[in-house]
């Protein structure tokens, strides 16, 4: 291997997949950058292969066949904030893509599948892709394989190892009659989030018959919040303190760094969780009221 | 496997309008290939970070960073740095108008903030003041405060789109 780093543009998920299982751990998988750039111009990160996979067909577009939406892992936030198909089905994924960092810069070209690789606790997009209980298709030399986003999340921030690429990401849309939120708790405009929280709500009438919530931001790996306790309730103010509390206890080693101190995040990972839900309710009786 | 290794890439990049072919290191930014190899000075290096935006240029006309971009990934793509808004040798009309609204101090993040304003005027005729807010998210500016900015976009707005009221509040 030489002194210098050498650079690769596969055409194929073969051949990406080919360098990757022959290649060492030098080797890093290169999309839009924004990620892996500012490591490589600090010098924490010096890679062995830049291995450009910008060229691959089968990793762009978003489709929708037989109730599953296929999204490409190279599709923009820019896309998944305008594309007309994640509008219709994820308007949660939608809304988190258009709260990443950093402005339009880097929503023209950070890449959902790189937000994911990352495996950043401080990322927007992934708390509403656990809510959304997506799949990921990932190659490797052996194949694709197919697997919940939740069994690859890890909190080593090193995502899917070494000799696998991610290809698609797969979401049935929200279920129909379902309300949304997500709420980014951050310091300034730009900045990351001290804590967030994506939610899907399903109201009967008045009572919260089904909450899926996850919490970001406030420990190195996402939490799901059971709100088993709080379902066939109608909202109310004690409803919301029970959901605080619920998240506080769920986040038992909060982050502490510039984002804020370890018990101020989680505290504010309570905040943000009732607000979210509260958000979704309230976009469900405005919508009943229109 | 071997074959698909390259000590360098081919890049074709026409950049305010001129073609160049480059062959540029596997690490290098879009950000070093502008200013060392093609003397595009106007393109300021901030940060590195990607957080400040004063790197900023448009790609295929949308606004990226340049020192967080990989030159590699972009075998043919149409750059447009700062030097690209003039007009015949004079300022265009998004330079005039934050010449005219000092929307500069000292000037550091202009570049970038320029470009961000040419993508946001070039697809909404129309920005209100939120949008306004949206479009200029990813550049800092330690001088100014933001106002002479958002006076400074207003007026271009007016300058390109005589014809149209906007939702920007004059300062």
């Amino acid at each position: 291997m030489s002194l210098y780093p050498m650079y690769a543009r596969p055409r194929s998920v073969e051949e990406a997949v080919g360098l990757l299982a022959g290649l060492s751990s030098g080797a890093v998988v290169v999309a839009g950058g924004q990620e892996l750039m500012p490591a490589v111009n600090s010098g924490t990160l010096m890679p062995e292969v830049f291995i450009d996979v910008a060229g691959i067909e089968a990793l762009r577009g978003i489709d929708f066949n037989e109730g599953v939406l296929s999204i490409g892992a190279l599709t923009v936030h820019r896309e998944l904030q305008g594309n007309a198909l994640v509008g219709e089905h994820l308007p949660l994924l939608a809304n988190s893509a258009s709260q990443v960092g950093g402005g339009w810069q880097v929503h023209n070209r950070g890449t959902i599948g790189g937000n994911i690789v990352a495996m950043h606790p401080l990322y927007d997009i992934a708390p509403s892709l656990l809510a959304l209980e997506v799949e990921l298709e990932i190659a490797d030399e052996s194949g694709v394989r197919t697997t919940a986003f939740a069994d690859v999340l890890t909190d080593t921030r090193h995502g899917l190892g070494s000799d696998s690429l991610l290809v698609r990401v797969l979401a049935r849309p929200q279920p129909s009659g379902s309300c949304w939120g997500y709420q980014k708790f951050k310091s300034t405009g730009g900045a990351y989030g001290s804590a967030n929280a994506a939610a899907i709500v399903q109201l009967d009438g008045q009572s919260l018959s089904a909450v899926r919530l996850v919490v970001g931001a406030a420990a190195e790996k996402l939490e799901v919040i059971d709100l088993s306790h709080i379902v066939g309730k109608p909202w109310s103010e004690d409803v919301g303190r029970t959901i605080e509390a619920a998240c506080r206890e769920a986040i038992s080693q909060p982050l502490s760094d510039q984002q804020g101190d370890a018990e101020w995040r989680r505290a504010m990972a309570g905040v943000v969780a009732r607000r979210a839900v509260q958000q979704a309710i309230n976009s469900q009786r405005e919508e009943g009221a229109a | 496997m071997e074959d698909l290794l390259h000590m360098s890439a081919l890049i074709q990049l026409r950049i305010d309008g001129e073609l160049h072919e480059l062959e540029v290191l596997p690490n290098a930014t879009l950000l070093d290939v502008l200013r060392d190899e093609v003397g595009k000075k106007g393109t300021h290096m901030g940060c590195r970070t990607g957080h400040c935006g004063a790197c900023t240029v448009m790609i295929d006309g949308k606004v990226a960073k340049s020192c967080i971009t990989l030159a590699a990934s972009l075998p043919r793509a149409t750059i447009t740095t700062i030097e690209g808004l003039q007009q015949d040798g004079e300022m265009g009309p998004i330079q005039q108008a934050f010449w005219d609204e000092a929307g500069l101090q000292c000037g550091y993040c202009a570049p970038g903030i320029l470009l961000s304003t040419a993508e946001l005027l070039a697809d909404n005729h129309q920005p209100s003041a939120a949008e306004v807010d949206q479009a200029l998210a990813g550049n800092l500016c330690r001088c100014t405060g933001y106002q002479s900015i958002k006076r400074a976009v207003h007026s271009a707005c007016v300058r390109m789109y005589p014809d149209q009221e906007t939702g920007i509040e004059e300062g």
